[in-house]
C-alpha cells in the first residue's frame, strides 16, 4: 500500500508524524519503507536517528530521479539508528527501511525519463514492502505532481493509494488543507484533473490534525477560567470551519496532541517515552498507535 | 553462445543474476511468459515443459566500453559486448541476468565495433589482464562508471517488470537476491569447484573453478539455477522468520503461510537445467551449506504448522455432529 503525506503548508508535523506512523507499523508487524521526497527539507533521518541530518552526500532520490543512479540508496533503520531504543529491533517487527532524499537536492522539474523512474521505484517498493510513506514536499509541489501521474500510469492503477493531508488546528491551517484538496488548483480539481477518477481519488484522501492542543489536557489545567471557555470556543469554532470546508469529522483519519516532546525535538514517540522516562504523554502514543492501526484498516477508508 | 570472430583462450567469466517473485496474481503460462520474455521481435522465446515449466528470453547484446573493477586498482579499460538475458520458472520467479567473458588479453588499440559485434559477450582488455584482481574487483563490486553487470541486470529486470502483462498484484510479498558470479579457470586435471557465500542480505556471491573446454551457456544456466534456487530458500526462510508468522494465532499463521504452499513449495527442482559435468557443483553445494536439506526441513515445518491448525477445525467439525 501506498501512502502519501502531504501539506499545504510547511510545519504542519507532516514529517514527524508519518516518521512515527512508519515507526507503528513496522512495531505492527508490517515491512515499511519510508520514501522522503520531501525534497525541500529531507530531515527524515533525523527523526529517525541515522546518520545524515540533512540528507545524504550522494545516490540518494534525487540522483535517482533525476540522474537515473542505478537504485536510491537504503538505510535500515533499525541496524543504523543512533536511538538507544529502536536499536533493539522488537520481535515481531517488520522491516523499517528509509530512502533518503540527497543533502544537496531541491525541488526539480519531472520530465518523462523522472516520472518513468518514479513508477519504476513505486513498483519496486510495492513488491517488497506491505506499506510505502512517501513523505511530499509541501503545497502543490513538483513532488506531488510527480506522483498523482506515477499513481494514474496503468501499471500503477491497481496498487492501492491512500493520501493523509496534515494541517495543524488553526484558522489558516483548516482553510490551507482544505484548498490543497477541494480548491480551484488542489490534488481533485488541478492536480488530478483528466488523470484520476474524482471520486475514487477524493475517497482515498483523509485529513490528520496534527499538534492538536486539547483544551481538556492537563497542560491547560492553570489556566484561567476567562482562558478556558476562550480556547473551547476556538476548539468549536474551528470544527465548524473543518465541517463546512468538507475536512470535518468523517473525512479525519486521526487527531494528535499538542505534544511537548515533539515540540522540543523531531522524534519518534516510544513506549519507552511515555512508560520509563515518562517525558512524553500517554496521549501522544495512543494517538500515534490509532492512526497507525486505521492507516491500514479498510473500513476507515472509502466513502466517508 | 556461438563465437564467430577468433577470441584468445577465456581466462574469466562473470555476470549477475538478479532474482523476483513476478508480480502477478496468477501465474504466467508458457505463452504469457512469451510476451513478457520477448526481448527481440526477431528472436523466439525459448519454452519448456519439462521437467518444470521454464522459459527463455533471447539474449540481448549491449554494447561496454569502460574500465573493469580490479581489486589492485589496476587501471584496466575493456571493450566488448554484455549479454543480458531473463528467463521465468513457472510463470512465477522471474530472473534477470547479464554475463560476459574475458580474453587473457585483447588488442592493445581499441578496435572497431565490427570487431566486437562479431564476438557476442566477450569484453576484450586492451592489453593484458589482471584475472584475479578482476574476479575479485567484480565480486566486491565496482565504483561508479566501471562495468557493473548487476546494473545491466536490474536495467532490463525494470523493464521487464512494468510489462502490460503483469497486474502488480503479487500474491505476497518478498524480495529480491542478487547473485554474483565469476568463473576461472582450474589446472589441467582438477575437477571444477565453487565457493558459495552469502555477502549480505540480499547479495550472494559465487566462485567457480571451470576445466578447460566447460561450455559457458552451462555456467550461466548454473547460476542461474544456483540463484532461483537461494531464492526460493530465502524466501521461504523469511515467510516462516517472518514477523507475520511469528507472532501470528492460529488461522493466521495458516493465512500467511498459504502464499507459500500456493506459489513456492512446488518450485524445488535443483538441477533441473544444469549440464550434467558441472551438476557435481551442485553436490558440494547440497553437502555443504545443504540447500536441499533446509528446504524440505522448512516445507516440513510448514505441512506441520497447516496440519496443526486443522486440528480445532477436525475438533469443531465434530463437535458440531
Ligand atoms: N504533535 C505535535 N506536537 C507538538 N509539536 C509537533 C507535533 N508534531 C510535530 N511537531 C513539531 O512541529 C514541527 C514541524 O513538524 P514537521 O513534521 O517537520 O512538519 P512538516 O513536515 O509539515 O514541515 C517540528 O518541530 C515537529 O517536531
Ligand atoms: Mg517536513
Amino acid at each position: 500500500m501506498l501512502v502519501f503525506a502531504a501539506s499545504d503548508k510547511g510545519g504542519t508535523g507532516r514529517s514527524v508524524t508519518s516518521a512515527n506512523l512508519a515507526y507503528q507499523r513496522a512495531l505492527a508487524g508490517d515491512d515499511v519503507c519510508y520514501v522522503d521526497f520531501d525534497f525541500g527539507s529531507p530531515t527524515a533521518a533525523a527523526v529517525f536517528d541515522v546518520p545524515g541530518e540533512l540528507g545524504i552526500d550522494e545516490g540518494g532520490l534525487h540522483t535517482y530521479l533525476e540522474a537515473g543512479t542505478g537504485e536510491p540508496a537504503r538505510v535500515d533503520i533499525w541496524a543504523h539508528t543512533l536511538h538507544p531504543v529502536l536499536r533493539n529491533r522488537p520481535n515481531g517487527s517488520g522491516r523499517l527501511v528509509l530512502l533518503p532524499g540527497d543533502a544537496s537536492g531541491g525541488e526539480f522539474a519531472t520530465d518523462q525519463d523522472t516520472l518513468r523512474r518514479c513508477v519504476d521505484l513505486l513498483l519496486r517498493l510495492n513488491s517488497e514492502f506491505d506499506v510505502i510513506i512517501v513523505d511530499l514536499s509541501a503545497g502543490r509541489s513538483y513532488a506531488m505532481d510527480m506522483v498523482l501521474e506515477a499513481t494514474a500510469q496503468p501499471e500503477l492503477r491497481s496498487v492501492e493509494a491512500r493520501w493523509l493531508v496534515f494541517h495543524r488546528w488553526t484558522r489558516q491551517h483548516v482553510l490551507a488543507a482544505s484548498g490543497l484538496v477541494f480548491g480551484e488548483h488542489g490534488i481533485l480539481n488541478g492536480a488530478a484533473a483528466g488523470l484520476h477518477d474524482k471520486d475514487t481519488l477524493r475517497q482515498s484522501i483523509r485529513f490528520v490534525r496534527a499538534a492538536v492542543p486539547d483544551p481538556e489536557s492537563a497542560l491547560w489545567s492553570q489556566v484561567s477560567p476567562a482562558q478556558s471557555v476562550w480556547m473551547q470556543r476556538c476548539d468549536d469554532y474551528l470544527r465548524q470551519l473543518a465541517s463546512d470546508r468538507k475536512i470535518g469529522d468523517s473525512v479525519v483519519l486521526g487527531t494528535v496532541p499538542l505534544e511537548p516532546v515533539l515540540q522540543w525535538r523531531e522524534q519518534l514517540i516510544t513506549e519507552e517515552d511515555v512508560l520509563s522516562t515518562q517525558i512524553a504523554n500517554k496521549e501522544t502514543l495512543e494517538a500515534l498507535e490509532e492512526l497507525a492501526r486505521k492507516l491500514t484498516d479498510d473500513a476507515h477508508w472509502g466513502q466517508p | 553462445m556461438g563465437t564467430l570472430g577468433r577470441t584468445r583462450p577465456t581466462t574469466l567469466a562473470c555476470g549477475e543474476v538478479r532474482t523476483c517473485l513476478l508480480p502477478t496474481s496468477q501465474a504466467l503460462d508458457l505463452r504469457a511468459a512469451g510476451h513478457v520474455l520477448r526481448l527481440r521481435a526477431d528472436e523466439r522465446v525459448l519454452a519448456s515443459e519439462r521437467p518444470n515449466l521454464y522459459a527463455l528470453s533471447p539474449d540481448t547484446l549491449m554494447g561496454v566500453d569502460c574500465a573493469l573493477p580490479a581489486s589492485n586498482g589496476a587501471k584496466v579499460r575493456a571493450v566488448g559486448t554484455v549479454v543480458a538475458r531473463a528467463a521465468l520458472t513457472e510463470g512465477r520467479v522471474l530472473q534477470a541476468g547479464s554475463f560476459f567473458r574475458v580474453p587473457d588479453t585483447g588488442p592493445d588499440q581499441r578496435q572497431p565495433w565490427g570487431h566486437y559485434l562479431v564476438r557476442p559477450g566477450v569484453v576484450e582488455p586492451l592489453g593484458k589482464l589482471p584475472a584475479q584482481a578482476v574476479a575479485e574487483g567484480l565480486l566486491k563490486g565496482g565504483r561508479p562508471g566501471e562495468l557493473d553487470p548487476g546494473l545491466i541486470a536490474e536495467g532490463l529486470l525494470t523493464r521487464l517488470l512494468r510489462h502490460p502483462l503483469l497486474d502488480q498484484k503479487s500474491p505476497f510479498k518478498s524480495r529480491r537476491t542478487r547473485l554474483r558470479w565469476v568463473a576461472l579457470p582450474v589446472p589441467d586435471g582438477h575437477g571444477p569447484s565453487i565457493d558459495f557465500t552469502v555477502a549480505e542480505d540480499d547479495l550472494r556471491t559465487v566462485r567457480l573453478g571451470i576445466p578447460e573446454g566447460t561450455d559457458q551457456t552451462a555456467v550461466v544456466r548454473l547460476c542461474e539455477d544456483l540463484a532461483l534456487h537461494d531464492w526460493l530458500l530465502t524466501t521461504l526462510v523469511r515467510m516462516l522468520d517472518g514477523s507475520r508468522f511469528g507472532s501470528a494465532d492460529g488461522p493466521m499463521a495458516v493465512l500467511a503461510l498459504r502464499p507459500a504452499v500456493d506459489h513456492l513449495m512446488h518450485l524445488w527442482m535443483p538441477r533441473a537445467r544444469v549440464d550434467r559435468k558441472l551438476s557435481a557443483l551442485w553436490e558440494a553445494l547440497e553437502e555443504r551449506p545443504g540447500f536441499s536439506r533446509q528446504w524440505h526441513t522448512l516445507v516440513q515445518r510448514i505441512r506441520d504448522q497447516m496440519a496443526l491448525q486443522a486440528i480445532p477445525l477436525l475438533r469443531e467439525a465434530l463437535t458440531a455432529r
